[in-house]
C-alpha cells in the first residue's frame, strides 16, 4: 500500500489539502495526482469526505489550506479557465425543474459559450441516450434519467476531467449498466468518481483512492481483482472482520 | 405573489375604507405593506428555485462572474417585485380610493423601481445565505426585514411627500444612496455566500 503524490505530469493535483467546517475536519492534508486520461475511484465510508474533495476540485467550495492544481493551473473558485476544464456530476442533477431537458441544456451551454449550442445540445442528449425525451420536464424523469441528464450538462462543453459523485447511487441495475456504457463511450478523459459499489469501482477505475475520516488511507493501482481490493479496503479504513458498513453496494 | 400583494389592499379596504376616511394614508400604507411582505415571498422564491436539486450550483460551475450571476439574479427579483407592485398600485387605486395624479404616479413609479432593486440587492444575498446555510426560510424574514427599513421608511416618506407635493430630495438621496450601498455590498460579498 503507498500513499504518495506521483510524479508524473498530472491532470489534477492536489497538496496538503485540509477542509474544515467549525470544528469538523471534513478532508485532512490529502495530497494525490491524477495523470491525463486516468480514471481514478475515490473509495470511503460514509462521511469520510469524498464529496468534499469532489466539491473542492469542482471548484464549489475553497479549500482552508492546500492547493489544487489543474494542468498546472491553480484552482481558483471561480475561475473561468478551471469551470471549462471540469464536468461534475452530482447527488443532486443542478437542473431546473421549470425547463424542459433540452432547455435545462441550452441554458447551461449558453452559460458555457458553448460553440453552436443547438447542435451541441443535441449531440450529448444522443449520447446520454434522451433524445426521444428532450421535451420532458426533469420532474418528469426517473432517478436514473435525471443521472442521465446530468452527465449530459456536464459533457456540454468538453470537459477534460469529469468529477462524477456516487454516480451508480440510487440506480437500479438496468440504469447502472446504461450509465456505464455511456461512460465507456469518455474513457479518453481523466475521470475521477466516488463511489461505494467496490466491484463497479474497481471495474471502471485504473487507481483507487481510499479515503477515511478525512484523510487518504491507501492510494493503490487496480490491477487486482474486485475481492483482493476488497481486502486492501478494509485494511486501509481500519475494518478486517467485515462487519463495516461503509463496505458494498 | 401578486395575489398575495392583492389580498393585503382587499384586507385593507374591508378593515379600514369605513373607518380611516384618508385614502392617501390607506393607499400607501398597502402600497408599503405589500411591497414587503411580497418582496420577501418573491427573494424567497427566487432562492428556493434554485435551491432545488442544486440548480444554482450548476450555474455556479459555469465561466461566468460570479458578481455577474449576483446581478443577474437582482435584476429579474428586482423587476419581479417592480411589475407586483404596479399591479398593487392599481388595486389601491380601485379598492382604497387611492388615485394620484399622473405626475405623482410616474414618480411614484420610479421610487417603487429604486426601492424594488434596494430590496433585491439584499434580498438575494440574504436569501442565498440562508439557503446555503441549511437554515429555514422562516429565518429569512427575520434577516431580510431589518435590513431593509431604510428603504421601506424612504419609500413610504416619498409616497407622502408626492402626494402633498412636499419636498422630496432628502428621502431620495437616502433610497438611492442606500439602494447603491446594498448593490454594491452585495456585489463584495456574494462570492463569499455561495462559497463553501
Amino acid at each position: 500500500m503507498t500513499v504518495a503524490t506521483r510524479s508524473a505530469p498530472s491532470a489534477v493535483r492536489t497538496n496538503e489539502v485540509t477542509k474544515v467546517y467549525g470544528r469538523v475536519t471534513a478532508v485532512d492534508g490529502v495530497s494525490f495526482a491524477v495523470a491525463p486520461g486516468e480514471t481514478v475511484g475515490l473509495f470511503g465510508p460514509n462521511g469520510a469526505g469524498k464529496s468534499t474533495l469532489l466539491r473542492m476540485l469542482a471548484g464549489l467550495a475553497r479549500p482552508s489550506s492546500g492547493t489544487i492544481t489543474l494542468d498546472g493551473t491553480d484552482l481558483v473558485p471561480g475561475d473561468h479557465a478551471v469551470h471549462r476544464a471540469v464536468g461534475v456530476v452530482t447527488h443532486e442533477s443542478m437542473l431546473y425543474d421549470d425547463l424542459s431537458a433540452r432547455e435545462n441544456l441550452r441554458f447551461h451551454a449558453d452559460l458555457h459559450g458553448v460553440a453552436d449550442p443547438a447542435a451541441r445540445c443535441e449531440a450529448v442528449l444522443d449520447a446520454v441516450n434522451l433524445s426521444g425525451r428532450s421535451s420532458q420536464y426533469p420532474s418528469a424523469f426517473s432517478h436514473g434519467l435525471r443521472k442521465r441528464l446530468s452527465l449530459a450538462r456536464a459533457l456540454l462543453h468538453r470537459p477534460d476531467v469529469l468529477l462524477l459523485d456516487e454516480p451508480y447511487a440510487g440506480l437500479d441495475q438496468r440504469s447502472v449498466a446504461d450509465l456505464a456504457a455511456i461512460l465507456d463511450g469518455f474513457d479518453d478523459r481523466t475521470v475521477l468518481l466516488t463511489t461505494h459499489d467496490l466491484d463497479r469501482g474497481v471495474g471502471r477505475c485504473d487507481r483507487a483512492l481510499v479515503v477515511d475520516r478525512g484523510r487518504l488511507q491507501a492510494d493503490v493501482d487496480l490491477d487486482e481483482t474486485s475481492a483482493a481490493f476488497e481486502t486492501t479496503y478494509r485494511r486501509a479504513i481500519g475494518v478486517d472482520d467485515g462487519s463495516n458498513g461503509g463496505v458494498g453496494p | 405573489m401578486a395575489m398575495f400583494a392583492l389580498l393585503i389592499v382587499l384586507a385593507f379596504a374591508f378593515s379600514f375604507v369605513k373607518t380611516v376616511r384618508n385614502p392617501t394614508v390607506l393607499g400607501r400604507s398597502a402600497l408599503w405593506i405589500a411591497f414587503v411582505f411580497g418582496g420577501t415571498l418573491g427573494v424567497t422564491r427566487t432562492a428556493t428555485v434554485e435551491d432545488d436539486d442544486a440548480a444554482l450550483d450548476g450555474i455556479l460551475l459555469a465561466p461566468v462572474d460570479r458578481s455577474a450571476i449576483y446581478l443577474g439574479k437582482v435584476a429579474s427579483t428586482s423587476l419581479f417585485v417592480f411589475v407586483v407592485n404596479v399591479s398593487t398600485l392599481g388595486a389601491t387605486a380601485v379598492l382604497l380610493g387611492y388615485t394620484p395624479t399622473l405626475r405623482t404616479a410616474l414618480a411614484l413609479l420610479g421610487v417603487l423601481a429604486v426601492a424594488a432593486v434596494g430590496f433585491a440587492a439584499v434580498g438575494v444575498v440574504v436569501a442565498t445565505l440562508t439557503f446555503r446555510a441549511g437554515l429555514d426560510e422562516l429565518v429569512l424574514p427575520l434577516l431580510l426585514v431589518p435590513l431593509v427599513v431604510p428603504v421601506l421608511l424612504a419609500g413610504v416618506e416619498l409616497t407622502a411627500a408626492l402626494t402633498a407635493g412636499s419636498p422630496t430630495e432628502s428621502w431620495l438621496r437616502l433610497l438611492v444612496i442606500y439602494t447603491t450601498i446594498l448593490l454594491l455590498a452585495g456585489v463584495a460579498t456574494f462570492d463569499f455566500v455561495v462559497e463553501e
